[in-house]
């Protein structure tokens, strides 16, 4: 179905070249006078899951936060937080996972809860579209791991000596390849995360985004040795880890202020 | 109209440093119990987090806002000892093949639409910060262009460790330390210094 909008709307070619040049506002202009967002789909999908996905224990996300989400207008603009719940802070992903497991009773771990989670995301952060963001940090977990997210966008490391920073802060502006890179912090670019890319077809929550980033940080095992393509690349955090949390943080609250407007979309 | 405009713009061939899932497919063991698969969450977030945690001491000089200005350590011990890390082919030839080096410096891809054949390398993947072979357009602009390099009367082997260990020239480049890291072999970085150098090359024609 979403294949089918986004080949009759592009003629089909973009599907197959799964690298391009980031778009233009042009570009994304021309998409939007076509008067469909791609995305549209996937997030119809998440608004069908919240009305009508049941598990073992009867409930769906509906019976608790309110028809048409109701209930939780504007608090995507207030993640990552502390709930109280689960102990921890949570990112949406983790939010809308640990209620699917603990409320709904869906398994929605590994790459099927993916799945359910990803579009889940996308149709709760449209909750809050217009809004500004207002990460607060009051709990001290959350002051805890947003200090832990900064250190993290500086931290140097890997085989390839890479940082958030330097590419995104030190680098913005340039091209790796034909790759312009963007300044997530300085341009409060979470304004437009979740976001659709074009080139995958697919819904990325930011979690997706940092795994990718940092996979291109050779990281690896250093009691294996050096770095290795086959025998020693530790490629990608696993999804919800603190890690992801915190940088999700220190981005997020670096772009207090910004009008979420979601789905973004990107090449 | 729109439709071919759209699809000469997105169309760019380019390939990028950060990328995403679609190879990563993991097998999920049917048999695996929940337990199981508790255990191996927790043995890779220990794995992510201990390669983080590895840190070297120099990569640590570096983890400050401006990135590019160590802190903490004198810069003339930090180049000091850099220096000290770069190692030679053991046959001493600092200049290689420039046919085997170009073949480093570039990734698959770029190798076969440039000759029609089997080549190139992950390992190099020079273009995605330089420009320098005018036929490779898909080319990034972190670094400055490459192109006739070789014509600027530069030392081979300011290139040599250069490539081995940038940061025993410039601390906390943006230029990874290639043979400090092992990512090339000091053979290997000998032939991209032929690349750059040789009057034979496309980097200088
Ligand atoms: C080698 C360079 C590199 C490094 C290091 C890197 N990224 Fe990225 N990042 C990219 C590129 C290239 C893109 C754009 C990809 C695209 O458009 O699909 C990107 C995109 C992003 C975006 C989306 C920007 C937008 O336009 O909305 C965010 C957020 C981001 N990265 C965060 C991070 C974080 C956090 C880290 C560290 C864990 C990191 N990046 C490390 C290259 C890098
Ligand atoms: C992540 C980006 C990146 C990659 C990949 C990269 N370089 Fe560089 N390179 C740079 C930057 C940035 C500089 C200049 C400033 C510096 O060192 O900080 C540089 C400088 C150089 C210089 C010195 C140029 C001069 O005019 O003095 C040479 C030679 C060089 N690079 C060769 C290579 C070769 C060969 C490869 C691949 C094996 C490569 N680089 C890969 C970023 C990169």
């Amino acid at each position: 179905m979403r294949k089918v909008i986004l080949a009759s709307l592009l003629g089909g070619a973009l599907l197959f070249s799964a690298r391009a040049e980031s778009p233009t506002p042009e570009q994304l202009q021309i998409l939007k006078e076509m008067g469909v967002s791609p995305a549209d789909v996937i997030i119809e999908e998440g608004r069908e899951y919240y009305h009508n996905l049941k598990g073992t224990t009867g409930k769906t996300c509906a019976s608790c936060h309110g028809q048409d989400g109701d209930g939780l207008v504007g608090a995507y603009a207030k993640m990552p937080r502390y709930y109280t719940d689960i102990k921890r802070v949570a990112d949406i992903d983790l939010r809308i996972k640990s209620c699917l497991e603990k409320y709904v009773g869906v398994d929605a771990s590994g790459k099927k809860g993916r799945k359910i989670i990803v579009p889940l995301a996308g149709y709760v952060a449209t909750l809050s579209n217009g809004m500004p963001i207002s990460v607060e940090l009051k709990h001290p977990e959350e002051k805890r791991l947003y200090e832990y997210g900064k250190e993290l966008w500086f931290k140097r490391v890997g085989a390839r000596d890479f940082s958030c920073a330097i590419c995104h802060d030190v680098l913005a502006g340039k091209r790796i390849r034909l790759q312009k890179l963007g300044a997530p912090v300085r341009d409060k670019l979470y304004a437009h995360w979740p976001a659709y890319r074009i080139s995958k077809d697919k819904l990325w929550t930011m979690e997706d985004r940092i795994r990718g980033c940092y996979k291109s940080f050779f990281l690896f095992d250093p009691d294996k040795g050096k770095f290795d393509f086959k025998k020693n690349w530790v490629k990608k955090p696993p999804f919800y880890i603190e890690e992801i949390i915190a940088l999700e943080l220190y981005m997020k609250r670096a772009a207090n202020g910004a009008k979420i407007e979601v789905p973004g979309l990107l090449r | 109209m729109k439709r071919g405009l759209l699809v000469a713009l997105f169309a760019s061939a380019g390939i990028i440093a950060c990328q995403p899932a679609s190879q990563a497919v993991k097998q999920e063991k049917q048999t695996l119990s929940a337990q199981a698969k508790t255990q191996e969450k927790v043995d890779k977030a220990q794995l992510f987090r201990k390669a983080l945690n590895a840190q070297d001491k120099w990569q640590k000089a570096c983890s400050n806002p401006t990135q590019i200005a160590p802190e903490g350590v004198d810069v003339a011990q930090f180049i000091k000892e850099m220096k000290e890390t770069i190692k030679y082919p053991k046959d001493g030839k600092l200049v290689g093949d420039w046919k085997k080096g170009e073949s480093l410096a570039l990734l698959p891809k770029e190798y076969k639409a440039l000759y029609g054949t089997k080549g190139g390398s992950r390992k190099g993947n020079c273009y995605a910060c330089h420009c320098g072979d005018p036929r490779i357009i898909a080319c990034g602009n972190i670094g400055p262009s490459l192109r006739g390099y070789g014509n600027k009367g530069i030392d081979p082997k300011l290139t040599y460790d250069r490539i081995y260990n940038s940061w025993a020239q410039v601390p906390c480049s943006t230029m990874f330390r290639f043979g400090y890291h092992g990512l090339l072999s000091p053979e290997e970085i000998a032939h991209i210094v032929g690349y750059l150098h040789d009057p034979e090359s496309p980097i200088n024609k």
